[in-house]
């Protein structure tokens, strides 16, 4: 048994991914238009947590299934872990260095984003047992972390509804990591679920962000 | 970031050139020249570039010239809007 809730999760996972690639390529369709550094990030950024919970999703169901009659499954679902979290330090890297320049116009962004994002890449060649994964989470749990107060900043000064859907999108994005670090540290099934689906939460309400903006735009 | 920025304000000078024009219907030099507030030659130059892009086209009438936006102009100026929208959720402006 490699984990439960397995197959639930793994469906999350494609759907977030599919929801991820959407605002990436709204955002890329954006900076065509624009020429805006700030979208080429998010753009890139997306792109990368959309193509990692894809790979993810897709491995998990795999493995689960043994569609390839894998001779290690354990082995393989660590390392789809493992590219995930590092595809997903590299995002929330890029969304948290967009917004460092946002705030910090011309400055450099070398704050504690850029930092913890380093150690996950760093540490990828090293991605085996649980531990690691337990920390590559936590990892990305201070990245998200980071770029949902960026988002509450952004929110406190605009007060606007499109800028509340991104701040809650990570804030639910934010939540399912913690869901599942504690699911994985607690070994517990229903705190991993609960982290599939508020992920699954976060990237709906980008969604419905990425439709209502372009709605307003369009008015 | 400095050239990003140039072109970020070209955006909305295209974007406040290309609203007066639809505004207006058949707009005047003079016109666009106030609602972009800008410098004649800035204006003439921006205006060659929407015409290169097919957005904006020049209409001779009377020994008059007016500027009229185009269906393109239009798809941009609300291509344009709704990354305006976008952006705005993250507190960027173009």
């Amino acid at each position: 048994m490699i984990h439960p809730y397995f197959i639930e999760n793994s469906i999350l996972s494609l759907f977030s991914g599919v929801v991820a690639l959407a605002v990436s390529y709204y955002a890329f369709r954006y900076r065509r238009v624009t020429g805006s550094s700030f979208l080429r990030l998010l753009s890139v950024g997306f792109m990368l947590l959309g193509v990692g919970l894809l790979v993810q999703g897709s491995i998990y169901l795999l493995a689960e299934f043994n569609v390839g009659r894998f001779v290690d499954r354990e082995a393989l679902v660590y390392g789809a872990t493992g590219v995930y979290l590092v595809l997903q330090s590299a995002a929330y890297l890029l969304i948290g260095t967009g917004y460092t320049i946002r705030v910090q116009r011309g400055a450099s962004s070398d704050g504690m984003g850029t930092g913890a994002a380093v150690l996950a890449v760093q540490a990828a060649p090293l991605l085996f047992g649980t531990l690691v994964l337990d920390i590559g989470e936590l990892v990305i749990l201070v990245l998200v972390s980071f770029v949902v107060f960026q988002g509450a900043m952004a929110y406190s000064e605009l007060k606007n509804r499109l800028s509340l859907y991104v701040l809650l999108g990570f804030a639910f994005i934010a939540l399912s990591h913690l869901g599942e670090l504690l699911g994985s540290l607690l070994a517990s099934g229903d705190l991993y679920l609960l982290g599939g689906t508020a992920n699954l939460a976060g990237f709906c309400l980008l969604l419905v962000f990425v439709v209502r903006s372009g709605r307003i735009g369009s008015v | 970031m400095a050239q990003s920025e140039k072109q970020r304000s070209t955006i909305r000078i295209y974007l406040d050139i290309l609203n007066a024009a639809d505004e207006e219907g058949n707009a005047k030099t003079t016109r666009l020249l106030q609602r972009a507030n800008l410098p004649h030659d800035r204006l003439m130059k921006h205006l060659a570039e929407l015409q290169k892009r097919d957005l904006l086209t020049e209409v001779n009438n009377g020994g008059n010239r007016y500027y009229t936006i185009t269906r393109k102009g239009r798809e941009f100026v609300s291509e344009v809007r709704r990354a305006q929208s976008f952006l705005s959720a993250f507190g960027v402006s173009i």
